[in-house]
C-alpha cells in the first residue's frame, strides 16, 4: 500500500496545507493540483508579462517552507504547478534547492495557446528514476494521484481496472478539503469544520483505495463527503481520461471506520484515441459597476439607470437587478438591492474608463439615494477557455529526469 | 409534505468551460428511488428556470443523478457575467426548491 496525500485543490488553496500533511503523519507521495480552467488564464496573463514565468508561483514559496521537512522524511512531492512553462519551475526549485533531485514532464503544450492533457506515465518515469520533486505542465488532475501508483505497482496501459481505480482514487483527493467536508450540503453534519484536514488515499496494487485524512484534524471523510466529491465536475458515468475509461457507474464506498472509507470494484475499459485539448484565447475586456438601490421603487430606479447609461454608451451592456431589498426594512443594507452593470468589449478603452466614468456621472443626476459599491476602474482582459481533442499521436509526452535525460512516454 | 429538496437531498455543482454540472445524491434507497423517479430533466428546468439545455445520467451506486447543464455560464468562468460564474452554488439553490416529497422519506 502506498499512502498518497493532496494538499491542493487549486491555485489560492491553504498555503500551509503543505506543511501540515507533512507534519501531520507519514506519507509517501504528496501531490497538489493547482490547474483549473481559470488558472491557465492566470498563467498565460503571467507569461505574457514575463516569459520567464507561467507557473504557479505560490508553489515555490511553499516548497522552500516544506522541503526539508519532506526530504527528512522521503515523501515524494508531485504538483502540476508546472503550468504552462514546467521547464521554468523546474529550473527555478533547482535554484533554490541544490541536490534536491527534480524531474519534470512536458510535451502538453502543443500551440502557445493550446495544451493537451496528459496522462500519468510520464509522472511514473520521472519517480522510477529517483525524482524527489516533480513537477508538470497540463496533465489530468488525477493523473497526479495515478502515477504513483503506477510507479509502486508497475501497471501498464493494459492494466486497465488498476488505472481506473487510481483514477477515481485521484479525483476524489484533486479538490483537496472538498472529499473531507467542505463545500459539503450537510455541513452542520460535520461536528469540526473550523480547519479541515487535506485528503489521503492508501492505494492499494490492484487500484483499490481508502480514503481517509490524519488523525487529530478537523473535517471528515464519510462516504456522503466522498460521493459528494465524486459527483464534482463530471459528466457522462464513462469518465474519459488519457489513460483509462473509468466508469463511474462501478464504484462502490464502503465505511470501514472513523474517518475511513473503501473505494472498490472500479472498471476500466480503453481511452480514447484523442486527447482533449484546452484552448485559451484572449476574449475581450471586461469591467462593471454596481448600484445600490435602496427603498421603494426598486424597479424603476432601475429602469432610470439602464435608460440613462445606454443614452450615453452605444455599447452592449447587461443589467441585472438582485432583489435583495425587504420592505419597511430596520437596517439600510436589507432595504437595499444591487444592479450589476456589465461591459464586454473588444476595446479596451470603451469598456475601460469610458464606461466606469459613465456610471460616476450619473451620481447627482439620476434615483435618489444613488451609491456605488467601489470606485470606477479600468478594463480588465478576459479569457475564453474551449475544449477540443487532438490525435494522440501527434503529442509528444516526455519526462525529463533528475539528470537531464529524457525518457518519451509511449 | 412540500418541503426544500435539500432536506433529503446533498448536491453538488461546479463548471467545465460553459456547461455546468450538478450532481444530486440521496442518503437510502428509499429516497434514491424516489429522486430517480422524480427529479426528471423537466423537473430540474422548472426548479431552475435558467436551465434550458440539460442530459440527466443515473449513478445507482452511489445513489446518485448527474445533472448536466449545457451553456448556462456562456463562454466559461473567466468571460461569464453570470452572478455565480463557475456554477458553484447551483446545487445549493437546486436543494432549496420545495418540492412534495411523500411523508414517509421524511425524518
Amino acid at each position: 500500500m502506498i499512502r498518497v496525500g493532496n494538499a491542493s485543490g487549486f491555485y489560492g488553496d491553504r498555503a500551509t496545507a503543505w506543511q501540515e500533511m507533512l507534519d501531520g503523519g507519514p506519507l509517501d507521495v504528496l501531490t497538489g493540483d493547482y490547474l483549473a480552467e481559470l488558472t491557465m488564464l492566470i498563467l498565460a496573463k503571467d507569461r505574457m508579462k514575463d516569459p520567464g514565468t507561467g507557473y504557479a508561483k505560490t508553489f515555490l514559496r511553499q516548497l522552500e517552507g516544506f522541503l526539508q521537512t519532506a526530504r527528512d522524511q522521503g515523501t515524494k512531492i508531485v504538483t502540476n504547478a508546472g503550468g504552462l512553462n514546467p521547464a521554468g519551475l523546474r529550473k527555478a526549485i533547482e535554484a533554490v534547492a541544490p541536490g534536491v533531485k527534480v524531474a519534470h514532464v512536458e510535451g502538453d503544450a502543443i500551440a502557445p495557446n493550446a495544451n493537451a492533457y496528459l496522462g500519468a506515465f510520464g509522472i511514473a518515469e520521472c519517480l522510477k528514476a529517483g525524482a524527489d520533486v516533480v513537477v508538470t505542465g497540463r496533465v489530468t488532475d488525477a493523473s497526479l494521484v495515478v502515477g504513483p501508483g503506477i510507479a509502486r505497482y508497475g501497471w501498464t496501459p493494459g492494466d486497465l481496472d488498476a488505472l481506473a481505480g487510481a483514477t477515481v482514487a485521484g479525483h476524489i483527493l484533486e479538490c483537496g478539503a472538498q472529499a473531507t467536508g467542505g463545500n459539503y450540503s450537510f455541513f452542520t453534519e460535520i461536528p469540526d469544520l473550523d480547519h479541515a484536514g487535506f485528503p489521503i488515499a492508501e492505494l492499494h496494487g490492484d487500484g483499490s483505495s481508502v480514503i481517509t485524512k490524519h488523525p487529530g484534524t478537523g473535517g471528515a471523510v464519510t462516504v456522503d463527503t466522498v460521493t459528494a466529491q465524486l459527483l464534482y465536475e463530471i459528466g457522462a458515468p464513462e469518465y474519459l481520461g488519457p489513460d483509462v475509461t473509468t466508469h463511474f457507474d462501478t464504484i462502490r464506498l464502503t465505511q470501514l471506520g472513523q474517518d475511513r472509507v473503501e473505494v472498490t470494484g472500479v472498471k476500466g475499459s480503453p481511452p480514447p484515441d484523442t486527447l482533449k485539448v484546452g484552448t485559451i484565447a484572449l476574449g475581450g475586456f471586461r469591467n462593471s459597476m454596481t448600484f445600490v438601490l435602496c427603498g421603494l421603487r426598486i424597479e424603476e430606479k432601475a429602469a432610470l439607470v439602464e435608460r440613462q447609461l445606454r443614452r450615453r454608451l452605444d455599447h452592449p451592456m447587461e443589467f441585472t437587478l438582485a432583489r435583495t431589498d425587504h420592505p419597511d426594512a430596520d437596517d439600510e443594507q436589507r432595504a437595499s438591492a444591487l444592479l450589476a452593470v456589465h461591459i464586454k468589449s473588444t476595446d479596451q478603452k470603451a469598456a475601460g474608463r469610458a464606461f466606469s466614468q459613465a456610471a460616476v456621472e450619473l451620481a447627482l443626476a439620476s434615483y435618489p439615494g444613488l451609491t456605488l459599491t467601489g470606485p470606477p476602474g479600468d478594463a480588465t482582459p478576459f479569457g475564453v477557455f474551449s475544449a477540443g481533442s487532438v490525435p494522440r499521436g501527434e503529442v509528444p509526452h516526455v519526462a525529463v529526469l533528475p539528470d537531464g535525460s529524457t525518457v518519451e512516454v509511449r | 409534505m412540500r418541503v426544500p429538496l435539500g432536506t433529503l437531498f446533498g448536491a453538488r455543482s461546479g463548471d467545465k468551460g460553459g456547461d455546468a454540472n450538478i450532481g444530486v445524491w440521496a442518503r437510502s434507497d428509499e429516497a434514491y428511488a424516489w429522486l430517480r423517479a422524480t427529479l426528471t430533466e423537466d423537473l430540474l428546468k422548472t426548479l431552475l428556470p435558467e436551465v434550458r439545455d440539460v442530459s440527466r445520467y443515473e449513478l445507482p451506486n452511489l445513489r446518485a443523478l448527474n445533472f448536466v447543464v449545457r451553456g448556462i455560464l456562456g463562454d466559461g468562468v473567466a468571460a461569464s457575467t453570470r452572478f455565480d460564474p463557475q456554477g458553484k452554488a447551483l446545487g445549493e439553490w437546486l436543494r432549496s426548491r420545495v418540492v412534495d416529497i411523500p411523508n414517509e422519506l421524511l425524518p
